[in-house]
């Protein structure tokens, strides 16, 4: 049963409802419901295999969910394709730091700029001054944590209104780990954040709801900060 | 073997190789890209040849014939893509080539209804010859040997210094990371699959002097192209033109000294290399079956 | 008994139909209908269970026939030694390259079976035309010696013998279903990781699926050199690799009597269509497409699920839900 939480309004930025997905024959989600509103941080928890990049493959239109409904500012994302999704304002950043190897950080931003029609490059440097140094170095060699760099600054890259993130801090160095942070605090003052995590004490510093997910389900919704603590967490997965 | 032989086997070899290269890039980019094998390139190989053949006959310019051939290539390739393989992309690999496949059939069935079976001689456009260190060598085969080069010069530029380039780029290393950004993959695909479908038509177009168009002309060429491919590794533009010229060398040089041989030699190179390293020499190790 | 007339029912009745059709249709199309269909079943199992296609069967067919002729050419007489020799040609040549080719992606499987294929034909056509006598083929029709109780020299006698062989065949692959193709088409459908940790080897189950398919090709060519009494290397040239492909899809991949409903469909089809419109690429090469585009279950594929319900609906499908095994 979900813990206590405070009803969204209903004027929701993201709003899914009753979402079913099935990876070919076998079901991962079963019938997951979450509310985002804007300028807000949610985080969604949960062990290896719970689910969670199911979920936001799902909403970001990866993933065809056999049930349920997924609005985003009114408009309904189901069955859209992923760089509609994008187009209208929500992004997914995946997990495992992938970024084209093959080509140089410039161009990976080019390729988001091309997108989106954002050239304003200068707000990306000002979350990430280290990417000036590296414009020209190919990004397959980059370290982990510059890469999860470029692609939530090149995810930035037209304003989006919602970002799904995928496991950002998963084995960084805590300096970047909390770098990333205060970057999240810095970005959800504008635009919302679906924030995949498995570090429970960074969402509970940063997040303004958090969605725990268990096997599939959402097993507890939890907001304010004595329900949002570690032990609590750990506690319904 | 005296030094005007080899010469001139090296210089028939570097045509030949550029005839693989110019096929070879259509099935590699397809495969790269898209993840589908695409047979029916061989089909617009074989369009690009006997639009060429027709055209220059009617015309009596070669040069003619060929722009026809290429372009005539690249329109029937979009019409398949818009109205077949579209469906088909998420589809698993053997299902593009069983599909592919049937389409090759096909239209080798198309190319029977309008021409014809009996194999038909294409006119050279010129059999001047030019002296290279002592031996004539055919201008024709020259001309095509720079065409190649222009061809990959021109596609280097399109894959480096273009922003469409880089995108195609991006998704022949991760197509659903390049979809998240916003970017319109379908457009990408087809203006992929038009270029391949636009150099096996110019392929064909070249080669059709060389030999006879008939028919079966694909089906021939088929086993080399793919070979060629495969030991460059599906997906890689640089292994396809080191794979083109190997193979090339191999069957003009073979067949100086033994031609059956010649031509089993690149198979048993193929099986070799791949017995080594399963993807090609140049392949990406690819996560999907 | 009851289990066991229960187990063979759907290979008797098949048989017994294309027995009958004896009386109604020429004796060489239903015998070549049944060396086809052997040659394709092989070729429909890998497809359908293991998920590979090769364009390269003509390479075991060949084996198969050129072991055979050679065989009766040089050494012997008797036929059915001959067609031994071709199964066992086939074997060695399939237990050589199985090693590898089974290791590839699938893509490179289908083109490096195709490669065999057309390294053999210029063997045979070329490199080896001393004793394979290239284009112009061996011809021993005349060596084959009569054989006692059924004589498969003759054409009634060979009918029954291939026959028997297709129900062997059958009876066969209709075990290895249960068993070993079971468990590739389990592999290949979930987690591959997964079952080499239970203990199960992927690659030994695709090797021997691959050496026993192939086999089957071979002696496909065996029975075809008997029948005919000569052997060319047109049998393995790439042009006819489409044949086994077209028949698999038609049928009805993976299906057990998906190859028999093919060959009997394509070659009917063959003859028909090339005297009506004689453009018999331009039709099949479409028929291919289609098929594949409206969803891969071929002939069989798509009649076989409604006859089961039909027949069963009492029963429910327990007998038949092997055959409904979604196609890859």
């Amino acid at each position: 049963m979900p813990a206590s939480a405070a009803p969204a309004p209903d004027s929701a930025l993201v709003s899914v409802r009753g979402l079913n997905t099935a990876y070919g024959e076998s079901k991962v989600l079963f019938d997951v419901a979450l509310r985002v509103s804007d300028a807000q941080i949610v985080a969604c928890v949960g062990r290896n295999g719970a689910g969670k990049t199911t979920l936001l493959k799902s909403i970001a239109g990866f993933l065809k969910p056999q049930s349920g409904s997924i609005v985003f500012n009114g408009a309904s994302l189901v069955g859209r394709k992923p760089y509609d999704v994008a187009r209208m304002g929500l992004k997914y950043v995946p997990q495992d730091k992938r970024v084209f190897s093959d080509l140089t950080v410039r161009e990976n931003l080019e390729l988001g700029s091309y997108a989106t029609r954002d050239y304003d490059w200068g707000r990306v440097i000002d979350y990430f001054p280290k990417l000036k140094q590296l414009m020209d170095r190919k990004a397959g060699y980059l370290s982990g944590g510059e890469r999860q760099m470029l692609m939530i600054g090149r995810a930035l890259l037209g304003r989006p209104k919602v970002l799904l993130i995928d496991e950002p801090t998963e084995g960084l160095a805590p300096s970047i780990v909390s770098h990333l942070k205060s970057v999240f605090g810095e970005i959800g003052k504008s635009s919302a954040l679906i924030i995949v995590e498995q570090n429970l004490p960074l969402v509970c510093a940063i997040a303004d709801k958090i969605y725990a997910l268990k096997e599939g389900r959402i097993v507890a919704e939890l907001a304010g900060r004595e329900a949002m603590r570690p032990d609590v967490c750990e506690g319904f997965l | 073997m005296d030094a005007q032989l080899l010469l001139s086997g090296v210089i028939f070899g570097l045509s030949v190789g550029s005839i693989y290269f110019l096929m070879a890039i259509g099935l590699s980019l397809c495969f790269g890209l898209m993840r589908v094998i695409s047979l029916d390139q061989l089909l617009y190989y074989s369009f690009g040849a006997y639009v060429t053949y027709s055209l220059s006959l009617a015309s009596g310019s070669l040069w003619l014939g060929l722009l026809g051939g290429v372009i005539v290539a690249g329109l029937i390739s979009f019409a398949v893509e818009r109205f077949v393989f579209r469906r088909i992309y998420e589809r698993e690999l053997t299902f593009s080539m069983i599909t592919s496949f049937g389409i090759l059939i096909g239209g080798i069935g198309v190319i029977k209804a309008v021409w014809g079976v009996v194999p038909r001689p294409v006119p050279v456009p010129t059999l001047a010859q030019v002296d290279v260190l002592g031996t004539g060598v055919p201008v024709y085969r020259l001309a095509i040997v720079a065409i190649a080069i222009l061809v990959y010069a021109g596609i280097w530029l399109f894959l480096n210094r273009t922003i469409t380039g880089k995108a195609i780029r991006a998704g022949i290393e991760d197509v659903e990371h390049v979809e998240g950004l916003g970017i319109n993959v379908s457009r990408l695909f087809t203006l992929t699959f038009i270029i391949a479908g636009t150099l096996s038509g110019l392929a064909g177009a070249l080669h059709a002097p060389l030999i006879m168009v008939d028919p079966h002309m694909g089906l021939e060429v088929l086993a080399f192209a793919f070979m060629v491919v495969i030991i460059g590794g599906l997906g890689s533009i640089k292994g396809t033109l080191v794979s083109a010229l190997i193979v090339g060398q191999i069957v003009s040089l073979g067949s100086l000294i033994y031609a059956p041989l010649a031509q089993m030699a690149p198979f048993a190179i193929m099986m070799l290399i791949l017995l080594v390293k399963p993807t090609g020499l140049y392949g990406s190790p690819l996560l999907k079956k | 008994m009851a289990r066991a007339l229960h187990w063979w029912w759907g290979i008797l009745l098949a048989f017994t139909l294309v027995a009958l059709s004896r009386l109604v249709l020429p004796l060489p199309f239903i015998t070549e209908v049944l060396i086809f269909s052997i040659y394709t079943i092989g070729c429909s199992f890998l497809l359908g269970r293991v998920g590979f296609i090769s364009f390269g069967q003509p390479a075991y067919l060949a084996a198969g026939a050129y072991g055979t002729a050679f065989y009766l050419f040089y050494f012997g007489s008797n036929p059915y030694i001959g067609v031994l020799m071709g199964v066992l040609s086939g074997l060695a040549v399939s237990g050589l390259v199985g090693p590898l080719f089974v290791r590839l992606r699938s893509d490179y499987f289908a083109l490096v079976n195709l490669a065999l294929a057309v390294i053999i034909f210029y063997l045979m056509q070329k490199v080896l035309a001393g004793i394979t006598k290239g284009d112009n083929g061996l011809w021993f029709l005349t060596n084959i010696a009569s054989t006692p109780v059924l004589d498969i020299a003759s054409p009634n006698g060979f009918f029954v013998f291939a026959l028997i062989a297709a129900v062997a065949v059958w009876a066969l692959y209709k075990y290895l279903d249960d068993t070993l193709f079971g468990a590739c088409c389990l592999a290949t459908k979930t987690n591959e990781d997964k079952l080499e940790f239970l203990g199960y080897s992927n690659y030994a189950i695709r090797l021997a699926a691959f050496i026993i398919a192939n086999t089957t090709t071979a002696l496909a060519g065996a029975l075809y050199a008997v029948y005919l009494g000569f052997v060319s290397p047109e049998i393995t040239s790439p042009a006819r690799a489409a044949d086994p492909v077209v028949v698999t899809i038609l049928g009805g991949t993976g299906t057990l009597y998906g190859p028999l409903v093919g060959a009997v469909v394509y070659t009917g089809m063959k003859d028909v269509i090339s005297q009506l419109i004689g453009n018999w690429e331009l039709f099949i090469g479409f028929l291919l497409v289609f098929i594949m585009l409206a969803g891969e279950k071929g002939i069989w594929g798509t009649l076989q699920p409604r006859l089961a319900r039909l027949l069963f609906r009492h029963r429910g499908s327990a007998g038949t839900t092997r055959d409904e095994r979604p196609t890859r």
